[in-house]
């Protein structure tokens, strides 16, 4: 079935290596629009196609070899001077970039690449000769459907450099879109009312640029499933460091020869020789075993870190392909792409972060006429950041746009009937703001078949809470929204709190605990029929864990402790503490009741659940909130004093 | 003057590729192969010494294969090593320039065992010699 049998390791090898020259390559590009002239960067652009061509000869892919070469040698001439980067010539090479990624999409589903459209191949010979035409035909090989259904459609035109995205859509789904014929104008004349992205053309985009999903196309002729298979083996690999790789092997070493001394020191105990010098060496031993696995734990964390910057750079192509698309000029910024975070949620949090600049790009950025028109730069800056904040991976993506209104927001939502009057008068900016994240919201005053259908925020959010991170918005009208994603540095080792009721400890993740007070009674005030504390002049309702949990409650809580989450903060009222931990999470694989998010093992052995907050509070409603007297169970001190 | 445990540093800057080098060596029984990502961690490793042969890309960052050769060919303790070229480019220029910089073979991408062999053999031939 494959044809690179016996080469498998080799092939994935090269996919990963080769992927990240090809995204190193995509990025420079970008960067080359606007410094064409800058010699370094054509060379490290003709180094990438020229390694991957040395790399693809071994493996045979004789149209990828051949495509490389073009490309290279067009690099070569420009990089001598003897041919000059233009608009055209550059729609060219990204033609080709992502040709190249969709033969790496064939490489990876075991199939060897068909030859690239003759029509790019005869743009690049073109280009070579330095005869390409002011006007090109469409340069986007991998975001044309199969051949055999376009051919059925009649005339399918290219007016500038836009692909007839209709008429594709038309072709492959024989269903005519409803934004119908407004789109291919719209980036050119930038007149159409609030124009935004078709979704057609943005899943191109991110299409061409991520490299993944042409099988989802009809025509796709690879076996069924073979993409999934492909993906999987990738997905499985990872490359380490080899010194940190030393790192494990050096503490698993050590830990050995602390096990060692323990034995020993066993025997010594179980023979009676119990004196204080023994039981010192057994204290130190297992201080030192201690220390030892608590550095491998870091250790073996470490290996599956990876450089975020990996999934960055594939982003600012994305930008700029969006942003052309809709006659915007964006410009994407960069920032600690070094900043490492586990691998599994590098490859989770891909698609929330497109689905993030893809919104920027096309609802936060204004249409240029109404920048200049508020006195803003022409160029628009969107801010992709990460960095490292204590124990936690934050990272943010900003635009300079026009800032969202909490105003419009709250009527928006009310109008959909997402919120109540009542709840529309009392909420606050951050609120207001958050209220984008709620399914079926989408602010586009345009909704049509293919657009603005309103999902996306929500299942960012979700995917985020997924890996138990959390997403804020910050937003200054007419200056720009940010949106700033929090994550924990590994989803293996989970912090937390253990609160007790009655006996029983349940865990709540420390991220969550902003703060622990005693619950006084005469505190407590009754604010609309639920119980509530002044907190900092902020009230806060008083939640109680055995309502969470659906258990009576027997006893007075004594101690509150103040969660926040994105959507609000509470006080959780609780009996007593068992302190803090750093639990290594088990999932319960086929059973997962509302609210656990899994269980974990104390140190004396105890099983504990982990409780999902969220999850528990999101039926939560009115009715779990107590009122003061259920809260303080008056009605038994009345009972009890008479 | 083949000897099986003679120690190869393979140098180029895409790790698939001197995995590659580093198989087809194997393949012809030579198993003693160290790497370098480019010229200038290789000109770190030849002088630290024990190295008999050198198989280098062309085209790397930092210092590319025919400055490394050159650098080797002008280090009095290294200038007696056999040096590969391997290249992608097939150019007359190319091969001269890599001759003229003292380069023992040159080999174009993609070869086979069999092709890596034959050259090895012909630079094994003209030192015995």
């Amino acid at each position: 079935m494959s044809d690179f049998a016996g080469m498998e390791d080799l092939l994935q090898d090269f996919l990963i290596e080769a992927g990240d020259l090809l995204s190193g390559v995509d990025n420079k590009l970008v960067d080359l629009e606007r410094n064409p002239n800058d010699l370094h960067l054509l060379n490290e652009i003709f180094r990438g196609f020229h390694t991957i061509k040395g790399g693809a000869g071994f493996l045979n892919a004789a149209e990828l070899v051949t495509l490389c070469h073009l490309t290279e040698n067009l690099f070569d001439k420009l990089r001598t001077g003897e041919l000059k980067v233009g608009p055209e010539m550059l729609d060219v090479i990204l033609g080709a970039t992502a040709a190249v990624r969709s033969m790496f999409g064939d490489l990876e589903r075991g199939l060897q690449p068909a030859a690239a459209e003759a029509q790019l191949l005869e743009q690049l010979k073109q280009a070579l000769a330095g005869t390409l035409s002011s006007a090109p035909a469409p340069a986007k090989p991998v975001a044309a459907p199969a051949p055999a259904p376009v051919a059925s459609v009649p005339a399918v035109s290219s007016g500038g450099n836009d692909p007839d995205w209709n008429a594709y859509y038309h072709a492959v789904t024989g269903v005519t879109p409803a934004g119908e014929g407004g789109l291919p104008e719209i980036p050119v004349t930038a007149t159409a009312e609030d124009p935004h992205l078709n979704e057609t053309v943005a899943a191109e985009i991110i299409q061409a640029a991520v490299g993944r999903r042409s099988t989802d196309k009809p025509g796709y002729q690879g076996p069924p499933g073979g993409r999934r298979e492909g993906e999987r083996q990738r997905d499985n690999s990872i490359r380490v460091d080899t010194s940190r790789l030393d790192q494990v092997l050096n503490l698993s070493g050590e830990i050995g020869l602390t096990k060692n001394r323990l034995t020993a020191l066993r025997s010594d105990i179980l023979n009676g020789k119990n004196d204080t010098d023994t039981l010192h060496a057994l204290d130190l031993a297992v201080s030192q075993l201690d220390l030892l696995v608590s550095d491998l734990q870091n250790a073996v964390m470490k290996t599956r870190m990876q450089p975020v910057g990996r999934l960055f750079q594939k982003y600012p192509r994305i930008a700029r392909d969006l942003a052309r698309s809709l006659g915007k000029d964006v410009e994407m910024m960069l920032a600690g792409e070094d900043t490492e975070i586990d691998k599994t949620m590098i490859e989770d949090l891909s698609d929330p972060i497109i689905h993030l600049i893809r919104n920027a790009v096309d609802h936060g950025i204004e249409l240029q006429a109404e920048r200049m028109s508020c006195g803003k730069p022409e160029k628009s800056i969107v801010r992709l950041e990460a960095r490292q904040e204590g124990d936690h991976i934050v990272i943010v993506v900003a635009d300079d746009g026009r800032g969202m209104s909490a105003e419009r927001l709250r009527a928006k939502a009310l109008e959909k009937g997402l919120i109540s009057d009542e709840e529309a008068n009392t909420m606050d900016e951050r609120q207001s703001f958050n209220l984008i994240f709620l399914p079926g919201f989408s602010t586009a005053s345009t909704v049509s078949d293919v657009s603005g259908r309103g999902v996306g925020m929500d299942v960012v959010r979700t995917n985020i809470q997924k890996l138990n991170g959390s997403i804020e918005i910050k937003s200054v009208l007419g200056k720009g929204t940010e949106f700033v994603i929090s994550l924990p540095l590994t989803l293996a080792i989970l912090p937390v709190l253990l609160v007790c009721l009655e006996d029983q400890p349940f865990a709540v993740p420390l991220s969550m605990v902003r703060e622990i007070l005693p619950i006084e009674p005469k505190e407590v005030q009754e604010l609309g029929g639920r119980a509530t504390m002044v907190v900092r002049g902020e009230v806060l309702p008083i939640v109680t864990l055995a309502a969470l949990l659906g258990w009576p409650q027997e006893r007075v809580p004594e101690y509150g402790v103040l969660m926040q989450s994105a959507e609000q903060s509470f006080v959780l009222a609780i009996d007593s503490f068992a302190g803090r931990e750093d639990a290594v999470i088990k999932s319960l694989d086929d059973f997962r009741p509302k609210g656990v998010a899994g269980v974990t093992t104390l140190s004396n052995g105890q099983i504990v659940l982990i409780l999902d907050m969220k999850e528990l509070l999101g039926g939560m409603g009115e009715q779990k909130v107590a009122t003061r007297a259920q809260l303080l169970l008056e009605h038994r001190q009345i009972a009890a004093a008479a | 003057m083949s000897d099986p445990k003679m120690k190869f540093l393979v140098v180029d800057d895409f790790s698939t590729m001197r995995r590659i080098v580093r198989n087809l060596l194997k393949e012809l029984g030579y198993t003693n192969v160290d790497e370098a990502e480019d010229g200038v961690v290789a000109m770190q490793k030849l002088t630290a010494g024990g190295f008999d042969f050198v198989v280098t890309d062309w085209n790397m960052p930092n210092m590319t294969g025919i400055e490394l050769l050159k650098a080797i060919r002008a280090n009095a303790q290294l200038s007696h090593l056999p040096v590969l070229m391997i290249t992608a480019e097939a150019k007359k220029e190319n091969i001269i320039e890599a001759a003229q910089a003292g380069a023992s073979g040159y080999i174009v991408k993609p070869f086979t065992a069999a092709t890596l062999s034959e050259k090895l053999g012909k630079i094994f031939e003209k030192m015995g010699k």
